[in-house]
């Protein structure tokens, strides 16, 4: 038991490291001369006093393993550097945007795992009725839809002629509001963002819980719950569904990654101050420091979700356990 | 008992729903402008990201010397009046006498003679002062600026771009890219610093009422990020943003005063004049024979733009000359100059030494106004090209690429872009030869082997009489048109609209603000000046109307309601 805790961990540590190096390397290797790039968009004539100014300031005109060491000695000490371009240390900027996203990924994912669960346990139980048909017609449709289309026509529809709800933002700026109707100032922006990352992520619940579903339901222990004369909805949430549930977590680690860049989208089209924005305006802005702390807090983020995923795993389904 | 539970619950939810929902008022009259990108820095001259919008953000909260308005020369600012001293090669300005810090110490020429010799010795993006050697306070407010040699781009590449800094504030200031205290954002502006929000975009700032030309018609101006800002403005967020072409005509319509920018941005094909046969002056001319100017324009901007000018200097600048060589669009001319090259026809291309004359054209997503935008110019060009013979080879890359291989003269054509061209004509030297001691820009022809331009352009940068040098500036422009460093393609037009309501004529400032940037937000739109006394500004208070969160809690409430009552029956 020790030794597979050790083994888990000493696997992770590795995969930190090595994406840590990616990390590193990556936005180092894109085209140009980096500093060029950096400010290449800027309205400003970079003369060569500005440029080595610009240079220092960075740190790039250290050795490339200096450069590296530097980024790990700080990483241990939290911090992950200094964005000049925002005049800020890239963790406060984080820290800034993350609540933002965390708002908007963790109620969505639990909606959708709330609304995928029940229409994929309702689905399957009517299998091949016309009620299971006509959901997994309209899942299929919905997942076909980008969500930046879903965003766009939402935004249309409730925000510019339905007048319903703020076009953009997290809350309204400079209004002075405060306690519930500040709260309420946030929900109402967070209702078109998350309803449109919510419709993206429902149809990949309800396909999984389906079919896991179809086939629990076959299995001897749910006819002999019929014939104890269990109550139908007990049978097919606490019998079947309680099996059919575990691939659904197997899967929450990979799918948090994808809702953390699918969210990238809905942030760009609401404006919504979370990290996928940051990460599109610290691409666009070439802003080496950010970029590489957004990437190293996602893969942190994602890796920890699996790890406690990997050890949760055998307290959902303790069977696990005897595998080894 | 289930029941009475759930209906108190709905009923609960629903009055916590309307009671809520109220909106504070502003009593204060406020301007909300919307703004797509949001975070351009902190609003201080170092702070703030070295671009158009960015300074734009940071012009509210200081002032410079002289400013520009819808009139070309400049107007006094900072300064009341000037003089240029020919025979000591020095500018004496005078300042206004009630002209105060946002803490309340009173702007001296001593602070002016401090700014110059912090920029000198901390170099700021804006403004490039090597050509500055010292400045002295003669008394409280005068100052007296000494040039290294004649400058003539002086008054608006630098009086009217180098915003002034309290030397009070500054001189203990070490690093000023770090300097994020609140001193760094005290000024001698319109409005005073109130807020930035990095994380969601926003500024907010508030009118100073001691300005000395006048407090400003509103007490607050905020910048708002929008995803979508023409529909911030149609949803009533916002009095101000910037639109699609394609909506002008609705949006004039619907009430909202619309204002087309001026032309001051060019798209334009770079051209490796190192290489065979792009060398030749009579080949590049071929090429600006072989362009249609207005197909660009009606295919690749829907026609809401116009064809440029080959002279680079905008043609709507005041500093456009009147007879700039033209080349209209004429394939069979371009065909007779190739072949007076020694190029032979042969079955739709043409060749030399067995060769086909081959081209290759980088193109990129490349950022107009900030925003990277896809490029079809590429196709327009190859299918113009490839009907007078030549064979082209589109390549397109990441922007930063093609800067890079643009830079390492690694190409024959690129489709770049920049804006400037409306301004002070330094622009042209700028964008013609590789100015000593700057990095090369991909953008920059580079272009330093006729001694004919090189010899307007010291006019153009060096000739104290206006006259004078407006003549090196023209013949530039007609040299520059001839010779072909890089050909302009053509002008997009940019629309703003906004709420007439609010009492704000905004305009665009001729040349573009300070250093010609083309965003119409200047900040003498938010201040009265002489014959507008009278016109006092409409208040934009927030109208205590139904506010939209009653509406949808409404129909919230009937549904639940209804869904409650099928429940239960």
């Amino acid at each position: 038991m020790r030794n597979r805790t050790a083994k888990i961990v000493t696997i992770y540590l590795l995969t930190i490291f090595f994406l840590l190096f990616l990390n590193f390397l990556l936005p180092r290797l894109l085209p140009g001369d980096v500093i060029l790039a950096m400010y290449s968009g800027y309205e400003v004539t970079i003369t060569d006093e500005l440029y080595n100014e610009l240079v220092q300031l960075h740190g790039l005109n250290k050795p490339l393993h200096v450069q590296f060491f530097i980024y790990l000695v700080q990483l241990a000490h939290g911090n992950l550097g200094y964005s000049h371009i925002c005049h800020a240390p890239t963790t406060t900027l984080i820290m800034d945007a993350l609540p933002w996203t965390m708002l908007l990924v963790c109620t969505s994912f639990i909606l959708s795992a709330i609304i995928g669960m029940v229409l994929g346990v309702e689905s399957s139980w009517v299998r091949g009725k016309r009620t299971d048909q006509s959901l997994l017609v309209s899942m299929l449709v919905v997942d076909g839809i980008p969500s930046l289309a879903v965003g766009i026509l939402f935004l249309t529809i409730f925000s510019l002629y339905g007048g319903w709800f703020p076009t953009s933002g997290a809350m309204t700026p400079y209004s002075n509001l405060a306690g519930i109707a500040h709260i309420k100032d946030i929900l109402w922006h967070l209702i078109l963002p998350l309803t449109t990352l919510t419709l993206s992520q429902i149809p990949g619940d309800y396909l999984l819980i389906r079919n896991s579903m179809i086939l629990t339901i076959r299995e001897p222990y749910v006819l002999t719950a019929r014939a104890k004369g269990i109550k139908e909805r007990k049978i097919k949430y606490f019998h079947a569904a309680r099996n059919a549930i575990l691939p659904f977590f197997t899967r929450i680690g990979i799918r948090l990654a994808y809702v953390i860049t699918g969210v990238l989208f809905i942030e760009t089209i609401f404006a919504y101050p979370g990290l996928g924005l940051l990460t599109y305006n610290a691409i666009s802005n070439r802003d080496l420091p950010l970029l590489q702390g957004i990437l190293t807090v996602s893969v942190l983020l994602v890796l920890l979700i699996n790890i406690v995923v990997d050890l949760l795993y055998k307290k959902i389904d303790p069977r696990v356990e005897y595998a080894y | 008992m289930t029941n009475v539970k759930q209906i108190l619950i709905a009923a609960s939810i629903i009055c916590l729903c309307i009671s809520t929902s109220v909106i504070s008022a502003a009593s204060e009259k406020e301007i909300r402008i919307a703004d797509k990108a949001g975070d351009w820095g902190y609003p201080s001259p170092y702070l703030s990201y070295a671009r158009g919008p960015g300074y734009v953000r940071m012009q509210f909260i200081f002032d410079t010397l002289v400013w520009k308005n819808e009139t070309n020369s400049p107007i006094p600012l900072l300064a009341e009046n000037w003089e240029y001293l020919n025979d000591e090669d020095a500018y004496v300005f005078n300042l206004v006498e009630n002209a105060k810090w946002h803490d309340g110490t009173p702007v001296t020429a001593s602070d002016v003679a401090f700014t110059i010799h912090y920029m000198k010795e901390h170099p700021y993006g804006w403004v490039v002062l090597d050509r500055v050697d010292r400045a002295e306070a003669v008394d409280k407010y005068t100052v007296k600026i000494y040039m290294s040699g004649p400058y003539a781009p002086f008054m608006e590449d630098i009086g009217g771009t180098m915003p002034i800094l309290p030397e009070h504030i500054w001189k203990d200031v070490e690093n000023p890219m770090d300097y994020v205290e609140p001193g760094a954002f005290v000024g001698s502006g319109p409005f005073k610093y109130a807020d930035f929000s990095k994380e969601h975009g926003t500024y907010k700032y508030e009118a100073f009422d001691e300005y000395y030309l006048g407090k400003p018609i509103i007490d607050q101006l905020i910048y708002v990020k929008t995803g979508d800002p023409q529909m911030a403005l149609q949803r009533g967020e916002v009095n101000f943003a910037s639109i699609k072409s394609e909506m002008v005509d609705t949006m004039t319509e619907k009430g909202f005063i619309v204002i087309a920018g001026p032309h001051y941005w060019n798209k334009k094909l770079m051209i490796n004049h190192n290489k065979q046969p792009l060398d030749n002056i009579v080949f590049r001319q071929a090429l600006a024979y072989a362009i249609n100017q207005s197909e660009f324009v009606d295919k690749s901007l829907r026609g809401y733009g116009k064809p440029a000018s080959y002279g680079l200097i905008s043609s709507e600048s005041v500093w456009a000359s009147p007879n700039v060589p033209d080349y209209p669009y004429n394939p069979g001319k371009a065909k007779e100059l190739i072949e007076s090259l020694g190029y032979e026809w042969d079955n739709g291309i043409f060749i030399n030494d067995k060769k086909p004359l081959k081209l290759q054209v980088l193109v990129s997503m490349i950022g107009v106004g900030g925003q990277p935008a896809p490029d079809r110019d590429g196709e327009i060009l190859k299918d113009q090209l490839e009907k007078v013979g030549i064979q082209v080879e589109l390549t397109s890359l990441d922007t930063k690429m093609v800067d890079k291989k643009v830079i390492n003269w690694d190409f024959d054509l690129a489709i770049s872009g920049h804006g400037g061209i409306g301004a002070d004509p330094k622009i042209l030297y700028e964008k013609t030869i590789q100015v000593p001691g700057s990095k090369p820009s991909p953008n920059t022809a580079r272009y330093n082997k006729s001694e004919e331009l090189n010899e307007w352009f010291d006019g153009l940068m060096h000739e104290m009489d206006a006259s004078k040098r407006l003549e090196a500036v023209h013949e530039a422009q007609n040299v520059y048109a001839r010779e072909l460093p890089a050909i302009s393609l053509y002008y997009p037009t940019w629309y703003y609209a906004y709420t007439p309501d609010a009492g704000v004529s905004w305009f665009y400032t001729t040349g573009g603000i300070a250093k010609g940037i083309p965003i119409p937000q200047n900040k003498l739109a938010l201040i009265v000046t002489g014959t507008e006394e009278g016109t006092t500004a409409a208040t934009q208070e927030a109208q205590q109307q139904e506010s939209p969160i009653i509406s949808f809690s409404v129909v919230m409430a009937i549904f639940i309601l209804v869904a409650f009552y099928l429940k239960r029956h």
